[in-house]
């Protein structure tokens, strides 16, 4: 019986640039996949150049139902029999940073998923990319492409990749990133917690709103082993030899939920998003969550996003 | 090894087992390779790590199983053999077989079958023939050398015969079939038991022999019965063992009778080291008689069966009379009281002419235990001195008197006592003296255990002369101290004088039960003088025909083709012809038993010859290869294995649909080949369903007869009185059952209507039968001839009268009368005093009730229901009502009342059925409801 999850490109850690190259003949179909994605996801919107995140008002509205009553504005609705809530208008100017993380373990892929996780967030990226770009937002890349305001912003990131010469780093460096800009990460996170949250509090520190990505392969959440396994490391390709693999499923499953808690709550304490997306699981789902977090409505869009 | 038969033929391969601790080891170190997954969350994982160990080596059991895996794998290539047979080292010359198929060679003759088929294979390895010779042969028989072949299929088809061996001939037709030959092997293949002065004369042409094989038979397990001897209390059986025997000293000994019933059992109990014991059967003389064999518990030869036969058994009665050709006025026969006295535990041997002088002698030739002698007065001189010796051996005479007697007995030589000549008459028309009766008997007598009877009166008696000794002699005497029986020894035997006559005229004693326990007395103490030649009966014939055979298992069989007859005049030695068994006619057989009395067990031991003698044992049982079966549980050990290996890889977890869908094909396959299909029980039976299908609800059962238009309204009839019961009282019956009588279940039917047609077919025995089954059983039939028109029940002229007295003749029918008036069927539930149908005329007739006339009562007690009841009236087409609730036929007289009055009829019956004497008992209610206390 084949083994349940494998590496869809297993390459070595030192031949990232290698695997920029096969990353950039995936491009042009994931790119395609992104508009896709873009567009459907696009077609539900309404009026999302008059309000979103920003600083200065921009109208009243009903209240509807759902929607969270912190955001009521209770003056304005004391003058009338209507409850309203107070929008505030999309800043144009605004700088988003979209960073996928390369790391080999991306690669992973088990039998359970469509994809790896490596495929599905670089569709998000590009998606999300399009997205900004179409909305006016500047998408940057740390370290392979200055935030800039264009219309084509998926094909720009993705030639980007597609030229990449440089192996990209694993921890990407936002030095450049600058207050009341949004910084996108893609990753699994299965990397030493206390880095990313260190990386998150000093995002935070430097005035950016953070929204985390994590791809998740189902094998990775569920734990579907049994028996007698060798567990390699893809990254270090350490071993680890469990006997009979479905007595640590329970345990392993706390631990790794622990790990996304941890993780989910230090980001919503610096007022930002934690979505997940499975990778047997729609990305259109992932983009339209993400977004409405980033538009500050995520309950308008909640029914509709799969993961919490 | 390890105290079993067990060998190995290639020990070897065992050296493998060294390899046993390395393979341990390696199974030890090389765990089972895991599934190799790359999972990017190891980190978690590793945390988990802390705290669980990963077993890296196997667990212990899966090393111990594969270890016997491997063990297994090498025992059976080792090739493992169950009871080894020891290679048989031959001469050059051709091999010579002497067995034993005698009686004691039977209990394991299986060993000897594989001794003998290994030697004839190795002489058949060796290329050199082989000639065989059993010692219980045909004396005919002629031995010769054939090939290996030949002779391992003739031997194949030897088989015990429940006879001696006669080893000498045998042995001498192999030296005249080995006459020329060189360097032979002699096998004898002994059954292990000497033969006495046989063995000692054994001699063998011993130039030819270059060596000898001995396999001497085990003697110590067996165990026969020698001699057996009807006691006057007691049949004793002697039970012989060998010396050293490793049997029980109690060996239980079987009393058998000709249908093979067990009667008895009797322990022989042997003192250390006896070799011989008795088993006493303490029980009546009947039981004794019955007896036709006796078997040794738990032995399969033939001389633990002893045949029994009339010498061991029954009593021989000889009776003379005095008076010949009485058998018009059996009564008033001297011979008849004691004839039937005697005849349960004694055979009575009658005179052929009524002439002393040729029939005392015949007689005395058959050896009778007891010669009764009624009202004989004097024996012809010529038969006087056989008569003496016969008693001086140890006959009983028994006599009794009578006129004749009375008028010879001063010189009568055969009396206990000198009588006085004449009778003495009591209680006669000239004398005073009233008729006496007995005395209690004389405690030294052999009838002091009995009562004297109390009811016995003796009109006329001889009288002895007194004399010193006729006290003593005495063994009962009449209230006045005179004799009624004497008695004396003389020599063994015994004579006894009844003082009176064996018929009634001078007393009742013969007509007395004391008479019987007298003359029983008088038998144990008797034995039978010698053994009856069934030839003195039968001169004719020379030769006995062979009856039934003991087979070499000691079973009684029908004798087999190569039994001949017996010829008497031979000593009663078994051999292959006239095997131990019954010889002779049903009626009149001689047995011939393997022991006589004084014969032992003793071992065989080889005269002494010049050439070599080598002693081996039986091969005891078939040399068995265990190396399939080693192989065959090494393969489950195998698929155990699998199975294991496939759980601990958690397949069975891990793809639910495919692996374990495998493994538990793979399981079924395997236990379905170890667990036999069980058979369930075919107990169901045809019409099962039709009868339980008329359970659930009371129904009316009427018989068809197989005329349309009769059954038709039959149906309709009972219908229409199930319609009428249903509406005017608490019982609902369900449709009404018409039922073929042959082949229905009668018994869930409380009535049964059975309308007589004449036209129709009698019903068959076995239906009759049916119905008489029915009716002893509680039910019920209603016969209804339906021909008041024609005649009654009584007239007998009507077709269907005719029928229905055919059928009751062969029912057990009770007497019958009319209902009368105080029968329960005119009140059951309507007040009733006729009981018409379409007729008027007829009356309804139930069982007789044998009450006692006269007591006034009104209802007549009636336990139990009448199991038939009869009317001519044509009850169901009275009932019979069309779809609407119409009548179908009219009524006979016209008068419409008469129809309500038939229904009621038929509800009083059908009430009749179900409550039987309720109704009769309610007449109590008053007095009982008074006892309550009210």
């Amino acid at each position: 019986m084949a083994s349940i999850g494998q590496s869809t490109k297993p390459t070595g850690n030192k031949d990232a640039l290698i695997r920029a190259r096969q990353r950039a003949a995936l491009v042009p179909e994931l790119l395609v996949d992104a508009l896709r994605i873009v567009n459907t996801v696009m077609a539900g919107w309404h009026g999302r150049k008059k309000r979103g995140i920003g600083e200065t008002f921009w109208q009243y509205r009903p209240y509807t139902q759902g929607e969270t009553m912190a955001r009521i504005d209770w003056r304005r609705s004391a003058r009338d029999d209507q409850t309203y809530v107070r929008d505030q208008e999309w800043e144009a100017a605004h700088t988003i940073w979209l960073w996928v993380d390369q790391s080999t373990s991306m690669l992973f892929k088990s039998s359970a998923a469509p994809v790896s996780k490596e495929s599905r967030a670089l569709v998000v990226t590009f998606a999300l990319a399009e997205l900004f770009a179409r909305a006016g937002e500047r998408v940057g890349y740390p370290g392979l492409l200055k935030p800039s305001a264009n219309r084509k912003g998926a094909e720009r990131l993705a030639t980007a990749f597609a030229t990449q010469t440089t192996a990209m780093p694993d921890t990407p460096s936002f030095l450049q990133v600058q207050r009341f800009s949004d910084v996108v990460l893609v990753s699994d996170f299965l990397g030493d917690t206390d880095e990313t949250l260190a990386m998150i509090d000093d995002l935070a520190s430097q005035g950016a709103r953070m929204h985390l990505i994590e791809i998740v392969d189902p094998a990775e959440e569920d734990f579907p082993y049994g028996g007698r396994t060798e567990f390699i490391d893809p990254e270090t390709g350490t071993k680890l030899t469990a006997g009979r693999a479905e007595d640590w499923r329970d345990d392993y499953r706390n631990l790794y939920q622990a790990r996304r808690h941890a993780l989910k709550a230090r980001c919503r304490a610096h007022g930002g998003s934690y979505t997940i997306s499975r990778t047997d699981h729609l990305a259109s789902e992932t983009l339209v969550r993400l977004h409405g977090f980033m538009t500050g409505n995520p309950a308008a869009t909640g029914k509709m996003a799969g993961a919490s | 090894m390890f105290g079993l038969p067990l060998a190995f033929a290639v020990p070897a391969v065992l050296f493998g087992l060294i390899a046993l601790p390395v393979i341990w080891w390696l199974l030890r170190l090389t765990p089972p390779k895991p599934e190799s997954e790359v999972f990017p969350p190891l980190r978690i994982l590793q945390k988990l790590v802390k705290r669980e160990e990963t077993p890296s080596k196997s667990p212990w059991w899966l090393t111990l199983l594969r270890l016997l895996l491997a063990a297994l794998v090498i025992f059976a290539l080792a090739r493992p053999l169950l009871n080894p047979q020891t290679e048989i080292a031959l001469e050059d010359g051709p091999l010579l077989i002497m067995v034993d198929n005698s009686w004691a060679s039977a209990s394991d003759w299986s060993a000897r079958q594989r001794t003998g088929a290994a030697l004839i294979q190795s002489a058949g390895e060796r290329g050199v023939p082989v000639a065989i010779s059993p010692s219980v042969s045909p004396p005919n028989a002629t031995i010769t050398l054939v090939d290996a072949a030949t002779a391992a299929a003739s031997f194949a088809t030897l088989e015990p015969v429940a006879a001696e061996p006669n080893r000498a001939q045998a042995l001498n037709r192999l030296s005249e079939a080995a006459s020329g030959s060189e360097n032979a092997t002699l096998a004898i293949l002994s059954d292990g038991l000497a033969q006495g002065e046989q063995d000692s004369a054994l001699d063998f042409n011993s130039n030819a022999v270059a060596k000898t094989l001995l396999f001497n038979g085990e003697i110590t397990q067996l165990a026969a019965v020698s001699d057996a001897q009807n006691r006057t209390d007691a049949l004793e059986a002697t039970v012989i063992r060998s010396q050293n025997s490793q049997l029980a000293d109690e060996i239980n000994v079987n009393a058998i009778d000709e249908k093979g019933r067990l009667l008895g059992t009797a322990t022989a109990y042997f003192e250390d080291g006896a070799n011989e014991a008795v088993a006493a059967f303490e029980v009546p003389f009947e039981l004794r008689n019955d007896m036709a064999t006796l078997r040794v518990e738990n032995q399969a030869n033939a001389a633990a069966t002893y045949l029994l036969d009339e010498n061991n058994r029954r009593r021989r009665f000889a009776l003379f009379s005095g008076l010949a050709g009485d058998e018009a006025q059996p009564l008033l026969s001297p011979l008849y009281y004691i004839e039937r006295a005697i005849q349960p535990y004694a055979d009575i041997v009658r005179p052929r002419t009524n002439d002393l002088s040729v029939d005392v002698p015949e007689i005395l030739e058959q050896g009778p235990a007891v010669i009764v002698m009624a009202d004989i007065g004097v024996l012809p001189n010529v038969v006087e001195d056989q008569v003496e010796n016969w008693i001086e051996a140890g006959g009983t005479l028994v006599r009794f008197a009578g006129p004749r007697l009375a008028a010879s007995a001063e010189v009568d030589p055969f009396l206990p006592v000198s009588l006085r000549s004449g009778e003495r008459d009591l209680g006669g028309a000239l004398t005073w003296t009233e008729p006496q009766v007995v005395a209690p008997f004389s405690a030294t007598g052999p009838f002091a255990e009995l009562d004297a009877p109390r009811d016995v009166t003796v009109n006329r008696q001889l009288l002895a002369n007194p004399d010193a000794q006729l006290a003593e002699k005495t063994w009962a005497s009449l209230q006045d101290g005179t004799p009624l029986v004497t008695g004396e020894r003389r020599g063994q035997g015994t004579i006894v004088l009844f003082h009176v006559t064996a018929e009634a005229t001078w007393s009742n004693l013969p007509i007395s039960g004391s008479f019987v326990d007298m003359l029983r007395r008088i038998a144990d103490i008797s034995a039978n003088t010698g053994a009856s030649e069934i030839a003195a009966q039968s001169t004719a014939s020379e030769t006995l025909a062979p009856l039934r055979i003991v087979r070499s298992d000691g079973e009684l069989i029908s004798p087999p083709a190569f039994v001949k007859p017996r010829d008497t005049g031979n000593s009663a030695v078994t051999n292959y012809e006239n095997p131990a068994g019954l010889y002779g006619t049903q009626d009149a057989f001689s047995a011939l038993n393997i022991l006589s009395s004084g014969a032992a067990l003793t071992p065989f031991v080889m005269p002494q010859t010049e050439a070599t003698v080598e002693t081996l044992p039986y091969a005891v049982a078939e040399q068995t290869d265990l190396s399939g079966w080693l192989f065959a549980l090494a393969f489950l050990l195998l698929i155990i294995d699998t199975l294991a290996m496939l759980w601990i890889n958690g397949r069975f977890k891990r793809s639910y649909k495919t692996a374990s869908a495998s493994a538990a094909v793979l399981i079924a396959i395997t236990v379905s080949g170890l667990i036999p299909d069980p058979a369930v029980a075919q107990d169901a039976k045809p019409g099962d369903e039709l009868l339980i299908e008329n359970l659930d609800a009371t129904r009316i059962g009427y018989v068809l007869t197989g005329r349309q238009d009769t059954d038709k309204i039959t149906k309709a009839g009972i219908s229409g009185i199930s319609r009428y019961l249903e509406s005017r009282t608490a019982f609902e019956p369900s449709d009404p059952v018409g039922l073929d009588i042959e082949t229905d279940a009668l018994a869930i039917y409380p009535l049964i209507y059975f309308p007589i047609d004449a036209n129709a077919d009698m019903p068959s025995d076995t239906a009759i039968a049916r119905l008489d089954a029915y009716m002893q059983s509680g039910g019920t039939i209603l016969f209804d001839t339906r021909d008041q028109i024609g005649g009654s029940f009584n007239a007998g002229q009507s077709p269907e009268n005719q029928r229905l007295r055919d059928i009751m003749r062969n029912l057990n029918v009770p007497p019958l009368e009319p209902v009368p008036a105080d029968h329960v069927l005119t009140k059951s539930f309507y007040i009733l005093d006729t009981f018409p149908g379409i007729y008027d005329g007829s009356p309804l007739w139930v069982q007789a009730s044998t009450d006692e006339e006269g007591i006034d009562r009104p209802v007549r007690r009636g336990d139990g229901v009448s199991p038939v009841l009869i009317t001519g009236n044509d009850l169901a087409g009275a009932w019979a009502l069309d779809e609407a609730g119409k009548p179908l036929l009219p009524i006979a007289s016209g008068n419409p009342l008469q129809r309500i009055y038939a229904f009621r009829t038929g509800v009083n019956i059908m009430m009749y059925m179900l409550t039987g004497n309720y109704k009769a008992d309610q007449v109590h209610i008053p007095a009982l409801l008074e006892r309550l206390g009210q």
